[in-house]
């Protein structure tokens, strides 16, 4: 489904991506995982072809997204609010997504139907415009949105973020059965292990732009071993910030 | 769009001050007899920019500063703001003109401190009405009062004093009186006072408001659905013109000069001259597209990325914005009738002007679809911080003004009226008929810089 080569982009010195070969298959579902500043955003934007690599391609379905928009019909995301058109209404908002797609307003509404739970009865109706909704009822605006045409590529950034802890637990559910039903590659990013190690049984962990791990994430295997990254990661931090004071 | 203003005002008061030349009462005496309604004109203009102190108060309200100190402070801030000085860009041109000849420039010095002055003391009664309405909204008729006792005192008497008292006030700012200087510093304390001891007690009911963000009517534009996607963006284009403050008041201020232009074009003899007929045609027909095109993309900015990971989407939206500014041309067409029905213009240069202006200026201006990397803040406040246009952009904006108007001069100086007429539907006609071609050719040269546009949209988004 999605193959990166070479993939490297930079911001001024630093390095924000530089992955060599990186494959995700048809129907995967992926975790992206990693602390600031890793490059999680800036390879969903290259993946987006939303940003200029430096060096290297990437290509969905073997369409390289630099050269043709033709994998923009089965692909679906939602990074941040840049997505949104804050002057609409949500309802406006899906209609207007939906017809990008072809779709008439009957299979939109039929579509939204099924993220009822997900929006627990505070977006539609409610003669408010996106704009005046809070973080987190935009960002179920923009998931939705994303999933609304039903892409056989979804690409989500930090969607567990704003969010209450049933509306996260209600978009596992909805991940987990939107990859299982369509067979769509979902990639995701986060900084909530749990949730990761939950729903993605693969996990890439990011460091400095570089997949410093693939990790098969069975019967959530990875937590331990992500766990471990992270909390050595801490401590090492907290060491080193000692050793200056003490100096 | 303060530069808008400041040049329509730059432009009214040296025209007002021609205006009058060769009759027996001088054109300053003309307008000190108005002044009346300047002030009117100002305090409505000041709703939808102004703020209230009591609507400011609240970032500083945790501040180890007393709350008597502070509304002085925002109240002080409020009266030197430069909102109050801005009339100035239409008296200081009038008075160079029209005043420095009898009175000097100790003349022209003194009648704009003053009228700066009046401009505060109008500021604080408008904060006073504003704050007063914000509370109980029946508070309306306070100033509905003031200005229809004003108009009725004006205009009920056969011959009204109050003309006499507006001409001498203004007269005695133009002499130095300091009599006059210190009854308005008076007015201005008054009003201070007054304003002071309201906000005070209104602080926290202002703190406390909730703002009701519900839309009282949803607009669908059901007829645009025949139109497939390019109707959808045509659609989402009216929506970000009718539910933005920026373009809202883009949107105003084009309707407003528009109309000003041609109802004085219409009905009075003051652009009568040829020169100022051709400016006003060529400018009512090019305005709406300078205003709006010349920041072509810089609105999707905000929701660029959205956008973008759309296939062609781009496309359709020049498309559909084309399709929507050219039906739009027949607004300022509408509002030339009056003129071509009192003789004052020809059928035939108005239509040619339409079709040039959706032909080779918007030709012109949908380049800008290419270089455009600004995100604009769709509601940004007056005061705020404004991603103003580049140099290509105001190049590009000047131009297609100055071009067409170079052109009409040129034309009809050598071919006449009837085939500078023809000249430009012909001219205009070409663009049009091979839009798709160009507009296409637009679209791929965005595609081309998309990625350095898409992160200065990112860049300059706030």
């Amino acid at each position: 489904m999605i193959t990166i080569n070479n993939l490297q982009k930079k911001f001024g010195e630093k390095k924000a991506v530089d992955i060599e070969k990186y494959i995700i298959n048809q129907g995967e579902m992926l975790g992206l995982v990693g602390n600031n500043g890793a490059g999680k955003t800036t390879l969903f934007r290259l993946i987006l072809d939303l940003l200029k690599a430096d060096q290297g391609n990437v290509t969905i379905n073997d369409i390289d997204v630099s050269q043709s928009e033709d994998w923009k019909s089965f692909t679906g995301a939602f990074i941040d609010d840049g997505f949104l058109i804050d002057y609409l209404t949500p309802e406006e908002y899906f209609y207007f997504i939906g017809k990008m797609y072809g779709l008439k307003k009957e299979e939109v509404n039929a579509r939204i139907a099924t993220f009822e739970r997900f929006m627990n009865g505070e977006v539609m109706g409610q003669k408010k415009y996106i704009r005046n909704f809070s973080a987190g009822n935009k960002q179920k605006i923009g998931i939705i949105s994303a999933m609304l045409h039903q892409p056989q590529l979804l690409i989500l950034d930090e969607p567990f973020n704003f969010l209450d802890p049933s509306s996260q637990s209600i978009i596992k559910h909805l991940l987990k059965k939107y990859n299982e039903e369509h067979h769509a590659t979902v990639i995701i990013s986060s900084h909530n292990l749990n949730h990761t190690v939950d729903v993605c049984p693969r996990i890439a962990l990011l460091e400095h732009g570089i997949i410093i791990k693939d990790i098969q994430n069975e019967n959530n295997s990875a937590e331990k071993e992500l766990e471990a990254y992270f909390n050595i990661s801490v401590e090492e931090e907290i060491k080193e910030e000692d050793e200056v004071t003490q100096e | 769009m303060g530069v808008f203003w400041a040049g329509y005002l730059i432009f009214f008061g040296t025209t007002f001050a021609y205006a009058f030349a060769g009759e027996a009462i001088e054109s300053y005496q003309v307008l000190n007899s108005g002044l009346i309604f300047v002030l009117a004109i100002d305090f409505m203009a000041r709703f939808p920019f102004q703020k209230l102190p009591t609507q400011e108060v609240k970032p500083y309200i945790l501040l180890p500063v007393k709350r008597d100190r502070l509304i002085d402070f925002l109240l002080i801030r409020s009266g030197l703001n430069g909102f109050n000085a801005i009339w100035l860009f239409f008296f200081v041109p009038f008075a160079i003109i029209s005043i420095t000849k009898f009175y000097g420039i100790a003349g022209v010095l003194t009648y704009c401190i003053g009228i700066w002055l009046i401009m505060i003391f109008n500021n604080y009664w408008f904060l006073l009405c504003r704050t007063l309405m914000g509370e109980r909204l029946w508070w309306v008729s306070l100033p509905i009062a003031v200005y229809g006792g004003i108009a009725a005192g004006l205009f009920i008497p056969n011959k009204s004093p109050l003309f006499d008292y507006s001409i001498d006030l203004g007269e005695s700012l133009i002499k130095g009186n300091i009599i006059a200087f210190i009854s308005i510093l008076v007015a201005i304390a008054i009003m201070w006072i007054i304003n002071r001891t309201i906000m005070k007690g209104l602080v926290y009911d202002e703190i406390n408001k909730v703002e009701d963000t519900k839309v009282k009517h949803v607009s669908e534009y059901k007829f645009l659905d025949r139109y497939g996607e390019v109707g959808e963006y045509m659609r989402l284009e009216l929506k970000l013109l009718l539910r933005n403050k920026v373009c809202k008041q883009a949107l105003r201020t084009v309707i407003l000069v528009v109309v000003g232009f041609s109802l004085v074009l219409s009905f009075t003899d003051v652009y009568d001259g040829k020169g100022m007929k051709n400016f006003i045609v060529v400018y009512n027909f090019v305005i709406f597209g300078i205003l709006f095109l010349s920041s072509l993309m810089s609105y999707e900015g905000n929701y660029i990325d959205g956008l973008m990971s759309r296939k062609e989407s781009i496309y359709n939206l020049l498309r559909a914005k084309y399709t929507l500014y050219s039906i739009a041309i027949l607004l300022p067409f509408i509002l030339m009738i009056p003129a071509i029905a009192t003789g004052k213009l020809a059928l035939l240069t108005c239509i040619s002007w339409a079709i040039f202006s959706i032909g080779c200026v918007y030709f012109c201006l949908f380049q800008l679809a290419v270089y455009n990397n600004k995100t604009v803040d769709l509601n940004a406040k007056m005061t705020g911080r404004r991603n103003i246009g580049g140099g290509l952009q105001n190049l590009i904006a000047g131009a297609t003004f100055g071009v067409p108007l170079l052109l009409n001069i040129i034309l009809n100086s050598t071919v006449g009226q009837f085939a500078t007429s023809w000249t430009l539907i012909i001219i205009g006609s070409v663009f049009i008929l091979s839009s798709n071609f160009w507009l296409k050719n637009v679209y791929y040269r965005f595609m081309k810089r998309r990625y350095k546009n898409m992160e200065g949209f990112r860049d300059s988004r706030q």
